[in-house]
């Protein structure tokens, strides 16, 4: 009989799958025949920061299939549920293929050039009539490290305005202060491997099953081979990870703070801290306390820190007992005192995993401090296999966002407006005038929101994000945006979102393998790809149009490039070199599946700090904090108090709401939400509530509820029984609906000293609809 | 039509009862239960929709840790 077309793509999607299973390699012969005609291209997925490596099937300029890519070391050839619809995603009726200009209530095709002339008269307008400051660039951890850094010259070195945020100031800046705090240099030391070496996994208000579920598969697959390794999983909602947890341990909102001082008392208390690592590599601080919520316009905070003794630290310590800890967590004394002697035994290789629990947190900062506390004193760190790893969002939150530096007060390779020399050096290497780059920070993305809504910002261009669904106390920057009175509010995207319905200007993007691109993923790995095919009509990449506003500007002379790509990321990675963030060459990147970085001499490095794995550290050193020279090469353990929510559940509004993602839609659904059977698996965003208070309340399963707070109200359908599980007194709703808009009830409270709000706590009632 | 191929990793001792019942779903050919409880599996469906209505049944069934993709092809939709 012969075998048909479809014969062969069963043949080959078979032997793809047995290959990646690890399993010996059937109908080779079959998959060959169906490999025909397609030319496949390495990308890194464009969706989380796991950065998984995907194998982009091209035929006739279209993208035909997708495989996962066998030599990515992150996912070894298999992709969860999102990978499946990545090329869908391109494809999707609804693209913006022509820039829109708005016309009163009507968005109306528009030319680039039109389009252009436009968007430059308005910032030149602002900049010529309020200065510089009043105009302003929001971006992402999705930008590509060329986006990311053509934006960040043109608005520090060409225009003269901090006014650069990403929406990774709502993710992950909680993170990028934690690590400067603690080792004065950003990102992780240790790697994935650590899930493939470890044995005892602490993971914090992190559902990797639903949100990391590559990373997660690993964790698994490690403790399916070895009985040995333990999972705990600290949550305020039982889910799927929950499931697969060896514990669940449940406790109250923003107690986390609490719980690890517990254990870091219980550790000291039993005697089981390392005194040589802490005699070696830790010195002791403490900040400011009481420290504010940021709910204030123009909110400003700045630390001090004064060293203390360990025997500071330990009075520190004294109150929070496994029993007063218990009254406030909920967490029984015991399993404190249990888990402190977990993460503490000499037997075991421990991690600590988090991602948005930690960082979405008004006391964000402190809470990374906190769990690096931990590692430190129980000199768990640095080595192959037990590493405090702070997970991410976005594909390029680390690469971009992070590395880059679009921050306001941020440069590229972790230096700062702030600092004379930093200025110094980044003027050098954009060949400006170091008084160009303004000393001082102006907002971060919330205050950046609040300046639009009070019309001190004037222009805003949005590129690759969707603020005015993701924003929290959401209705008042929805508004703002919309007041007039001067504002212009540009949006690039490539799909209609609910930022570009409030948008002047709506500019078509070229997404994912439309374009040339470089991502950072959150083991420092540097990942690029080739474009593969055409964007669809006239969509531009987003690293022209800011490289074209930028010649409209007269800032032309900053991007002198034939080859933009290649030529910034050898201009880019001039500022990391020698400083611990060296990066290899462009070409490099196009053959490998990613180096993590410092790469030096061609080499990547797995684990940071550490003889023998860092290049940084010299023989006979060991373990050397190199980066914190201020405080002699050590790393520092915070006295970081517990300290309340910025709201918490009172009688008129009794329940805490937690916002998060769910398996088959990425953060605002922009994407995802394109494809229909994502929307099928998980239609709308659901209220998940605990029966108990359910049948309080008189609500039954799948009725619909109203849920208010102080800022706005919804309408959801109740879940008592959905994939998730609410505890007692807190209700929990996905943000990807852009239907309902539960941003809207979330409070604009932030970490003062990170400036990332807290979207995982804030009070609210449900009520029968 | 759309042809993708899955790996199921199931509970220790659980792939081959798992692998029982999965085959019994229309669209789903078992080509392989390998050691570690890894299940390889070929899914077509008429269009995407039912293909990923398969994939989340499986994501469903008892013993099933979680399900990775390793190929999909959609070139003739």
């Amino acid at each position: 009989m012969e075998l048909s077309r479809r014969d062969f793509l069963k043949a080959s999607a078979a032997a793809a799958a047995c290959a990646a299973a690890g399993a010996p390699l059937l109908y080779s012969k079959e998959a060959e025949a169906a490999e025909a005609g397609i030319t496949w291209g390495k990308a890194p997925c464009r969706f989380c920061g796991t950065g998984c490596g995907v194998l982009v099937g091209v035929k006739e300029g279209k993208i035909v299939a997708t495989k996962g890519d066998p030599q990515a070391p992150v996912n070894k050839g298999l992709n969860c549920i999102k990978g499946y619809f990545l090329s869908k995603i391109l494809y999707g009726k609804d693209r913006l293929t022509k820039p829109l200009i708005r016309k009163g209530d009507k968005m109306v095709e528009a030319s680039w050039d039109e389009a252009m002339t436009l968007i430059a008269s308005k910032f030149k307008g602002a900049i010529d009539t309020y200065g510089p400051d009043s105009v302003a660039i929001y971006g992402s951890g999705q930008w590509t490290v060329f986006e990311g850094y053509a934006a960040l010259k043109l608005f520090k070195g060409g225009i003269g305005t901090n006014n650069i945020e990403p929406n990774a100031r709502l993710c992950m800046a909680s993170a990028v202060t934690g690590f400067m705090t603690t080792f004065a240099s950003d990102e992780p030391m240790g790697c994935y491997d650590d899930l493939d070496l470890g044995d005892t996994f602490f993971l914090w208000g992190a559902n990797m099953a639903e949100c990391h579920p590559i990373l997660f598969s690993r964790m698994i697959d490690n403790r399916l081979k070895n009985p040995n390794v333990k999972i705990i999983d600290f949550g305020t909602r039982r889910t799927r990870t929950s499931q697969m947890a060896d514990q669940y341990i449940k406790f109250k909102p923003q107690t986390d703070l609490a719980i690890m001082n517990g254990l870091a008392h219980v550790i000291i208390r039993d005697n089981l801290h390392d005194e040589t690592f802490l005699k070696n590599h830790v010195v002791f601080k403490r900040g400011k306390e009481n420290i504010g919520y940021g709910l204030e316009d123009k909110f400003k905070f700045i630390d001090e820190a004064k060293l203390i003794t360990f025997e500071d630290y330990k009075d520190f310590l004294k109150p929070y007992t496994p029993e007063y800890v218990a009254t406030l967590s909920g967490v029984p004394a015991a399993k404190i005192v249990e888990l402190a002697h977990l993460y503490a035994d000499k037997s075991r290789k421990v991690n600590s995993l988090w991602t948005m629990g930690f960082n979405q947190h008004t006391r964000g900062t402190w809470a990374n401090n906190l769990a690096y506390n931990l590692h430190l004193l129980t000199g768990k760190i640095c080595r192959p296999g037990e590493n405090p790893l702070s997970l991410t969002g976005q594909p390029s939150a680390c690469g971009t966002a992070r590395e880059v530096g679009t921050f306001t007060h941020r440069l590229p390779a972790d230096m700062v407006v702030t600092n004379p020399e930093h200025r110094e050096k980044a003027a050098k290497i954009w060949g400006v005038d170091p008084k160009k780059i303004p000393a001082k920070p102006t907002y971060n993305a919330t205050e950046m929101f609040r300046a639009l809504d009070r019309g001190d910002i004037k222009v805003v261009w949005i590129q690759v994000t969707n603020p005015f669904q993701s924003m929290p106390n959401l209705n008042r920057y929805r508004k703002g945006a919309r007041k007039g009175d001067g504002r212009f509010v540009v949006v690039s995207d490539i799909y209609p979102t609910r930022s570009t319905e409030l948008a002047d200007v709506i500019l078509p993007s070229a997404g994912w393998v439309e374009k040339e691109g470089v991502f950072g993923n959150a083991e420092r790995r540097t990942q690029q790809w080739f474009k593969q095919v055409e964007p669809p009509g006239e969509a531009r990449n987003d690293l022209w149009q800011t490289m074209e506003l930028a010649r409209r500007l007269g800032h032309g002379n900053l991007f002198p490039y034939t080859y933009p790509e290649k030529e910034i990321w050898e201009e880019y990675r001039k500022f990391g070199e020698g400083q611990g963030k060296d990066l290899a060459p462009y070409e490099a990147y196009t053959k490998a599946r990613g180096l993590r970085w410092p790469v030096v001499n061609g080499n990547e490095t797995r684990y940071r700090y550490v003889e023998g794995h860092d290049p940084y550290v010299k023989a006979g050193e060991g373990i050397k904090f190199y980066k914190n020279k201020a405080d002699h090469y050590k790393a520092v353990i915070w006295a970081r108090p517990y300290e309340p929510a910025a709201e918490s559940p009172d009688k008129q509004y009794p329940f805490w709401l937690c916002t998060g993602r769910v398996l088959e839609h990425w953060h605002t659904g922009t994407m995802t939400g394109r494809v229909p059977e994502l929307k099928r698996a998980y239609p709308n965003a659901v209220c998940e509530m605990h029966a108990d208070d359910a049948k309080k309340l008189g609500i039954k399963h799948l009725q619909k509820v109203k849920i208010s707070s102080r800022r706005g109200s919804i309408i959801l359908t109740a879940d008592l029984n959905g994939r998730g599980k609410a505890e007692k007194g807190n209700i929990f709703v996905a943000f990807f609906d852009e239907t309902k808009l539960i941003n809207e009830l979330c409070i604009d409270a932030y970490c003062p000293i990170s400036g990332e709000p807290d979207y995982k706590k804030c009070a609210v009632k449900v009520e029968k609809a | 039509m759309p042809v993708s191929s899955v790996v199921v990793q199931c509970l220790e001792g659980k792939a081959d009862s798992v692998a029982s019942q999965i085959a019994e779903f229309e669209g789903i050919e078992i080509h392989g239960v390998l050691p570690h409880d890894q299940i390889v599996a070929v899914i077509e469906a008429d269009d995407i929709t039912n293909e990923v209505d398969l994939v989340s049944a499986l994501h469903d069934v008892k013993n099933v840790v979680s399900v990775r993709l390793a190929y999909h092809n959609f070139e003739d939709i």
